[in-house]
């Protein structure tokens, strides 16, 4: 796993899908985050998590992600997850991230769900 | 909302009222909202919003950004004071400050029944999200908790039955980090009997495994070094991190592995202590750990020690299908042939070869090694022996050709011993080139028993190996008696082999007796010698007697 959490970026009309590489912790969250601010300060209106190389997240990382989640009902943008491991979708549904932001296990359903097909 | 509107809602009701009805930006973060809403509601030309964060002052919102600023001035506290140019009003709730406005450019300087109820207004708002923000903090925190009590059982869930010690790990220790917030963290298990350690790691590798191995932790117990950078922990010196916590994977008396993390880091990118909590966690993971690494181990030997038994089982179906079916009926002959296979298969083979002019071949032979590379060699022996016997003029030819095949196709390091015999009743003769193999008994009908011995090496031990051809008298009423060494050396339980010479005495005074009876005699002599001590290697007995 890497050492330091990269995020990439593909825009899909107005849907940006986020995919980690790495652990989210304080650094990685930060990635998340600041990419995330970048594609709703450019219009977009929903965010697709791909999670799918990522297999740590921590306790700083998803407060963190709470705080994009916050951003983007701020923005009335929609959030959705997708590729968690078992681990990782079990730690949101707990910490109350999936209260507000859908889980799909593949990123062609999450985009299907909000509505860009894949 | 002007001034004069503020003025018609007299004290902190009025305000609160005038405060409602403005139109708020609510993505903005709440100190730029104060400072909108008090631009709006005192009709300043600048305001700016200062907070306290452990116990300095912050600016957090500023409406002219680019002017002059100063800090909230230390004595304003009880009131709102006018000082230099700016009116400070504290932002106060419950008799603590919670924050400061500063607002620029009102109509009417110094304090004023506005600034107050502002103040009022604006501390129980920062009270209220001061005390939001608790509220969330505490149930972020329960959240946390009830997530490490869901890690600790489903981590017991998911291991058990984790026969991948290398899932394991990665599982262990992916949890481990993740509930402790540590940047890295490396889980060592050490290998078995020798083997190499295995190593996972995230961030980097901070144990440095020779030293780790001879690590002298308290069993149970997590050792915390929060200066791990300057201090070696538990007297190794780790690699790269500034705060660490150790933990020893063990079981009573048995030390599997060690687990490691480092450098606990905080929202703001500090690198925190780790704590006795951290440490608790930490040891109940590597309890967890150690009982699943434990199991799985043994798990692994049973079905190690299933699959071995399966093959012994294919092993001895194979010899069987080698044995002879029936036993030959030769005029003039009387022959037996037997084997007692062990638990562990072993490499034993007998087999009867009717020729013409009424001869009889035979042979005993003794493969090295057990279980199924013993059963196929012995099977390769067969096939060569049935290939070859009718292109063979002599038994040293047809010895030799074995010999080559099983230097070309056989596995290395693999021998047979072997004894093979020919009868020729018509010149009361016995020819036989015996390849390593334990002596052949004749004993004669007159009495007396003479020991054949090896006439060549083991086959398929060494190239270019050579073999002689004896031949001995074999009269009306003498008998042959050829075995494996499982005879021989079958033991007691005080070690003892049955040795050659009780072998000798068995076959002397049994010698009147039906060669079956002989036979069944020298096995039960064996069985009694050994009084129920199991016995490791095949027992193989053939007898040949020409009838009188």
């Amino acid at each position: 796993m890497s050492e330091t959490c990269k995020v990439s970026v593909e825009r899909r009309g107005d849907v940006a899908v986020l995919a980690t590489d790495g652990y989210i912790n304080n650094q990685g969250g930060e990635e998340i985050a600041r990419e995330a601010y970048v594609e709703l300060d450019k219009g977009a209106r929903a965010l697709v998590l791909n999670l799918q190389k990522t297999r740590i997240v921590n306790s700083i990382g998803i407060s963190i992600l709470i705080e994009v989640l916050e951003k983007v009902m701020e923005r009335k943008a929609v959030l959705a997850f997708c590729g968690l491991t078992p681990t990782i979708d079990k730690t949101f549904r707990i910490m109350g991230l999936a209260q507000y932001a859908a889980i799909y296990p593949t990123e062609e359903e999450a985009l299907q769900a909000v509505g860009t097909p894949a | 909302m002007s001034d004069s509107a503020v003025r018609n809602h007299a004290g902190v009701d009025g305000l609160a009222k005038a405060f409602s009805s403005l139109r708020i930006e609510t993505e903005k973060p709440l100190p730029a909202r104060i400072a909108g809403a008090a631009l709006a509601l005192a009709g300043a030309r600048r305001a700016a919003v200062y907070l306290r964060e452990r116990d300095r002052w912050q600016l957090a919102f500023d409406s002219d950004p680019g002017g002059a600023a100063d800090d909230p001035p230390d004595l304003f506290l009880e009131t709102a004071v006018n000082q230099g140019g700016r009116l400070w009003v504290p932002l106060d709730a419950e008799g603590e400050t919670h924050g400061c406005l500063a607002l620029e450019g009102l109509d009417e300087e110094g304090p004023t029944e506005l600034a107050a109820g502002l103040g009022i207004l604006f501390g129980a708002v920062l009270a209220a999200n001061r005390l939001s923000r608790l509220v969330k903090d505490a149930e972020f925190e329960i959240k946390a908790r009830l997530l490490e009590l869901e890690s600790l059982y489903d981590l017991g869930l998911s291991l058990t039955g984790q026969l991948d010690i290398s899932a394991l790990a990665d599982e262990v220790l992916y949890r481990s980090i993740s509930l402790t917030d540590a940047r890295k963290g490396t889980l060592l298990v050490f290998g078995e009997r020798g083997a190499p350690p295995l190593s996972r790691s995230v961030g980097g590798d901070i144990l440095p495994v020779e030293a780790v191995r001879t690590w002298d932790l308290p069993a149970g117990e997590a050792a915390i070094n929060n200066d791990a950078a300057r201090v070696p922990t538990a007297g190794v010196q780790l690699s790269d991190c500034q705060k660490c916590l150790v933990v020893p994977i063990a079981m009573p008396g048995r030390r599997l592995g060690v687990l490691a993390v480092a450098d606990k880091e905080s929202r703001d990118g500090r690198v925190l202590d780790f704590t006795a909590g951290d440490a608790r966690l930490l040891a109940l993971f590597a309890n967890q750990a150690a009982a699943a690494i434990d199991t799985t181990r043994l798990h692994r030997e049973a079905i190690e020690r299933e699959r071995i038994e399966r093959e012994l089982e294919l092993a001895a179906a194979i010899q069987r299908q080698l044995l002879p079916r029936e036993l030959p009926r030769i005029s003039g002959l009387e022959v037996a042939g037997s084997t007692l296979p062990t638990r562990q298969v072993g490499g034993d083979y007998f087999d009867f070869f009717p020729l013409t002019r009424g001869r009889l071949g035979f042979v005993v032979a003794d493969v090295s090694g057990k279980g199924i590379p013993a059963a196929l060699l012995v099977s390769t022996v067969h096939a060569a022996i049935y290939l070859q016997i009718d292109a063979s003029e002599t038994i040293v030819e047809l010895v030799s050709r074995i010999d080559k095949h099983l230097q070309r196709f056989s596995a290395t390091h693999k021998f047979l011993t072997l004894f093979f015999g020919v009868l020729e009743p018509e010149s009361d003769l016995l020819r036989y080139v015996s390849a390593g193999h334990n002596p052949a008994l004749l004993a004669r009908r007159s009495g007396g028993i003479e020991r054949l011995s090896a006439t060549g090496v083991p086959l398929g031990l060494v190239p270019n190996g050579s073999w002689t051809e004896e031949s001995v008298s074999f009269g009306r009423g003498d008998l042959l008696c050829a075995y494996t060494d499982g005879f021989t050396e079958a033991s007691n339980a005080e070690e003892e082999e049955f040795g050659l010479e009780r072998l000798e005495e068995e076959l002397t005074s049994g010698l009147s007796l039906p060669v079956r009876e002989v036979s069944d005699r020298l096995f039960g002599a064996v069985l009694d010698f050994a009084q129920g001590m199991p016995q490791y290697d095949d027992q193989t007995l053939l007898i040949v007697r020409r009838e009188t």
